[in-house]
This record gives structure tokens, sequence and C-alpha cells, in this order.
């Protein structure tokens, strides 16, 4: 079994920096891969600002946030990633893309190490044809915000090794998360759970079922779940669910997966939750309801 | 019927749903009376009444004045004349349409020209139930959550024929013994079921698709969700035969696939893995590791 102590994060958006931060804060040294110095800085900087409200909330000491900021370094070179022990790619959910950076970082790494992707959205045993080993790449889902939701799905894929499964799941936990190991199949475990249910109250709402705050309400308070459909489906972003749906449903011909009429429209007109101000709700511009 | 002073409320059916509603009624301060069919039907739903306020007590949740009052409130009975004063009758009896409507066309020979009748049908249509009722404007869906003294949520389900003064006297009501409500229309499982036995049966299938185990899809929709409880934890707690009941039933009237129950819960079933009153359902329980304990 491998030890991680070297991370290379190949992208370093929401996601990215959201995974930098927890595999430094587990101790790894961390290597961040942007395209230019600006989209590094910024990675950097998306850290800096998530482990100040840390400290500012009591949960990380300053010496801490201190170390573990020192420990992540941002390049724009793939040849920086050639000690890392483990790669994890979360670039933009383009399959082209995926395959380009995929092949860049298996062409400078060692022999052995493994190589991930965060892909929620391509099949991971198609990226795997990407990289020279295709028996040491697996998917690494982390979910978003990554410091807060403790799942990650280690997605195994068909050619990927027993013991790069096991290697991965035992990282996850050192991370502090709570792995669970997943078949290579649309949407893998949570969102194969999540689409269906989120497309099913979108149909009800547009059928007059009832009204958004009902909706919510009824599934906060009658099932106690964090957060209502609707405004779950506003953070996440109308834009992003269609996408999501629109995958799972090419790789599946499933129709629980097909987004609802109401759904594409409310994002031809740009209605795409909080980050454009209105969604199901309309948003103050703070992002709260 | 008045927003403001004591009502005298008729709670029928002494089981689960009927006394924890009993016990929601009586602790906001309305007269209470509890009917079932039998002597003792009405005295285990009454026992049952009393000691949930007793544990209410000890847990310091509801000072013993208050549960004393609330006892004071509540009285049973086992004959329908006696719920002629009723402001409110409250059904939990069997899920049988027929049976629901048939009580209710017979207490509007019994009750006031305005009582409210209120039915607490999970899978049901309230406008079917309130179309053999003598007075379906009258007739109101008003769906509590188990268990009905804890958890806030009501859902109140307009039938095509509930009427407008019908609507607004139900919600004054439900305000007044502290819920929460929400309005949705009369459509099948309303909307909590409607959304949760779908989730819950796609769950049952990719587990039995092998897309994980047990406690992998438990742990990825509490990890990942962030929902209180892994779908098979509820399951096993709710029992896989009402699961396949309700599950039926709104299968029945919605005709769509997702509702049916895939063929593991029949094989469960057969099987006597019924869930947590079995000792057995989707975990194994002994008595060490009861619900609750």
């Amino acid at each position: 079994m491998t030890d991680f102590d070297r991370v290379g994060i190949i992208g370093c958006g929401t996601m990215g920096s959201g995974i930098a931060q927890v595999c430094a804060a587990a101790g790894c040294q961390v290597t961040v891969l942007e395209v230019d110095d600006a989209a590094g800085t910024a990675g950097l900087e998306r850290i800096g600002a998530f482990t100040a409200g840390g400290v500012s909330r009591g949960k990380l000491t300053e010496a801490d946030r201190d170390a573990l900021l020192s420990r992540v370094s941002a390049s724009t070179d793939v040849a920086a990633l050639a000690d890392c022990d483990l790669v994890i790619e979360t670039v933009v959910e383009d399959a082209g893309v995926k395959h380009t950076v995929l092949a860049a970082a298996a062409g400078v790494v060692r022999p052995g190490t493994v190589i991930t992707t965060n892909t929620s959205a391509v099949a991971v045993t198609e990226l795997a044809a990407s990289v020279r080993d295709p028996a040491r790449f697996a998917g690494l889902h982390f979910f978003n915000p990554v410091p807060v939701v403790e799942l990650v799905e280690v997605v195994r894929g068909l050619r990927t090794a027993d013991d790069v499964v096991t290697s991965l799941i035992a990282f996850a936990e050192r991370l502090g998360k709570a792995p669970v190991e997943v078949k290579d199949r649309p949407g893998f475990l949570v969102n194969r759970l999540l689409i269906p249910y989120l497309n099913d109250v979108i149909q009800a709402y547009d059928d007059g079922l009832a009204s958004a705050d009902d909706l919510d309400v009824a599934l906060e308070l009658g099932l106690g779940y964090p957060t209502g459909p609707l405004a779950l489906l506003d953070i996440i972003g109308l834009d992003t669910h269609e996408q999501a749906s629109r995958n799972a449903y090419a790789g599946t011909a499933d129709p629980q997966f097909a987004p609802p009429p109401l759904l594409r429209r409310m994002v031809a007109a740009g209605k795409l939750g909080r980050k454009s101000g209105e969604g199901f709700r309309v948003h103050a511009e703070d992002g709260t309801r | 019927m008045t927003a403001t002073g004591p009502l005298t409320v008729g709670v029928l059916g002494g089981g689960t749903m009927g006394s924890g509603i009993a016990i929601v009624v009586a602790r906001a301060g309305h007269n209470t009376i509890l009917r079932d069919i039998d002597a003792d039907r009405v005295g285990a739903g009454l026992d049952k009444v009393g000691a949930f306020l007793d544990r209410s007590t000890k847990l310091g949740k509801l000072p013993a004045h208050r549960a004393e009052a609330a006892r004071r409130n509540l009285t049973g009975t086992t004959t329908l004349d006696d719920l002629a004063e009723c402001d409110v009758v409250i059904e939990a009896i069997f899920e049988d349409t027929d049976l629901k409507a048939r009580t209710f066309a017979e207490l509007s020979g019994i009750c006031k020209p305005d009582t409210l009748f209120h039915t607490n049908t999970s899978t049901l249509s309230v406008t079917a139930i309130a179309a053999g009722a003598t007075h379906p404007e009258r007739v109101v869906g008003t769906h509590y959550c188990n268990p009905a003294p804890l958890m806030k949520l009501v859902e109140v389900v307009k039938g095509r024929q509930t009427g407008d003064d019908a609507y607004q006297r139900t919600v004054e009501f439900l305000r007044s013994v502290g819920k929460v409500w929400v309005t949705t229309k009369d459509s099948p499982g309303f909307i909590v079921n409607r959304f949760l036995i779908p989730f819950e049966n796609n769950c049952i299938r990719a587990l039995a698709d092998g897309l994980g185990t047990v406690e992998s899809i438990d742990r990825a929709v509490t990890k990942g969700l962030l929902y209180p409880m892994g779908p098979f934890t509820l399951l096993d707690i709710v029992g896989l035969d009402i699961h396949r009941a309700v599950s039926l039933s709104l299968f029945d009237q919605l005709r769509d696939r997702r509702f049916a129950p895939p063929p593991l819960v029949d094989q469960m079933i057969a099987a006597g893995h019924l869930g947590r009153k079995a000792g057995q359902g989707f975990y194994r329980y002994d008595d060490r590791r009861a619900f609750g304990a």
C-alpha cells in the first residue's frame, strides 16, 4: 500500500483548491498545476480565504493555517508533478481537455504513480485510456464544498488495480473523509440517487403540486434533509445540474435522468440560481435567500 | 369555530398515528375525545398518550402541570354519538377509502353543520374520501408525520371539493396546535412520500444492481447528502411490508414504474426480513441495538 505524501492537483478552481486544502491539512506536500500564474495565484488565494474563515471561527489555529499554506505551491509547468505519488485531475468537465492534461501528467510521473480524476461526468474507464498504466488510474470524486462534505467516492474503473482502490480508500480516511468504493457507472452513487430526485421535484413544481417554499419546507421538516431540493438547486447552479442530468441521461438513456423542460427554460433564461441572482428564488446580493 | 378558545376535537383511531395526534391536540389545550371501535383499543390508545406524557415530563420537555392538563383534556369513547359537539374530527383509521368516507358520512348526521372532517390518509385520495362523505366541502386532508407529537410538519391537502372556508379554518386549527403546514394538491403521496418512495426504491435498485452495499449506500447518503439517516436504516425502521404497501398504492395510482417496489423487497418479505421489528431487514438487529436505546 502506498502513502501519498506528495500530491499533484491539476486545476485549482473551486474543487481543486478545496482538495488541495484538505490534502495539505493532512500533512501532504501539494503542488497545484494551473494554466497561468494568475490562475495559480487565484487558487492559492481561495485556500487562503477559506482557511482564514476557519481561523476566525476557531476551527484552525493561526500557526496551523500558516503550516498548511506553506505546504501548497502553484506551478504552470507539468514537470512540477514529476515527484508526486498521487495526481488528482480537477479540470473542466470536458473529456478532450481531461484527456490532454492526463496524458501530459502521465508523461512526467514515475512508474507506479497513481493518477486520478475528480470527474463527476465522464466515464473513469474511458479517461483511463489517456494514461500509460490504466491499472494505476481511478476516480477520486470529492463533493463541494470539499473541506465540509465528508463523502469521497473512490471509483473503480474496469482496469483499476485492487491495491490502487485500497490505497485511495486509506488516503481518503487519512484526509478525515468518509470514502465509499463505487462502480464506474453514470453518476456513480450519490448523483445516481440525487439527480432523479431533483428532476422529479422540478417537474412536480412545474405541475403545480405546491409552491417552492412548501416543497422545500415539507422535505426539510418531513424528512430532516438539511436543504430543500429547490434551495439546493439554486446552490448547485441550474446549469451545472442540467449538464449533470444530460450526462447521466446520455450515459443511461433512462428518462429519470432527463432534464425536465422547466429546467432547460430556466437555464435558457439565465436563471441559474445564486450565482446569477435568481433561480427558483430571487437572491440577495450576498447570496442568501 | 374561533381561533382562540379551546375547541372540541374528535380523533378516530387509537393506533400510533391516532394516539400521536390526540397528544398534539390535547397538549395544545383542546378538549379531545379519542374514539376507537372497542374498549380495549380505546384503552390502549389512552395508555400510549399517558406513557408519552409521562416520558415528556421525565425528560424535562413538558412541565408536570401541563402534562396533567393534557391528561384532563382527553377522554375516550367507543361511540360516534359522543362526537356530536366536535368542531373538528380527525380520522386516523385503517387506510380504506370506503371506510373513511362512510365514517365521515355517518358523522355528518351526528356533528354540527360546520364541523371540519380531517383525514390523516397518507396514500389515498382526499377527493375520493370526500366524495363518499355527505359534506365533501368540509373534508380536508391533514397528513401528520410519525411520530406526530415530535414532528412539526403537516401536509394540508385540498381535495377538489374542499371549500376555501374549510381550508382556512384548518390552517387556523393547525396553528393552534403548533404545527408548520404546507399546502399540496390532492396528488398521490402528496409531497413527502411522493419524493421519498422513488428515492428509496432507487436505493434498493442500486443495491440489487451491485452499485454499492447496504453500508456504502447508507454512508454515501448520510455523508454526501447529509440526510439524517441512510435509506436502508430508514427502511428497516419503517418496515419492508409497510414500504411495499405504500409503494404499491402509489404505483397503482400513478402508474409510474419508479414507484413499483423492486423484486428485492418481495424477496425480503418472503424471507421474513421485514426490518427492525423482525430482528432483521437490510441490517441484523439484536436487543442491545434496539432503536433509541
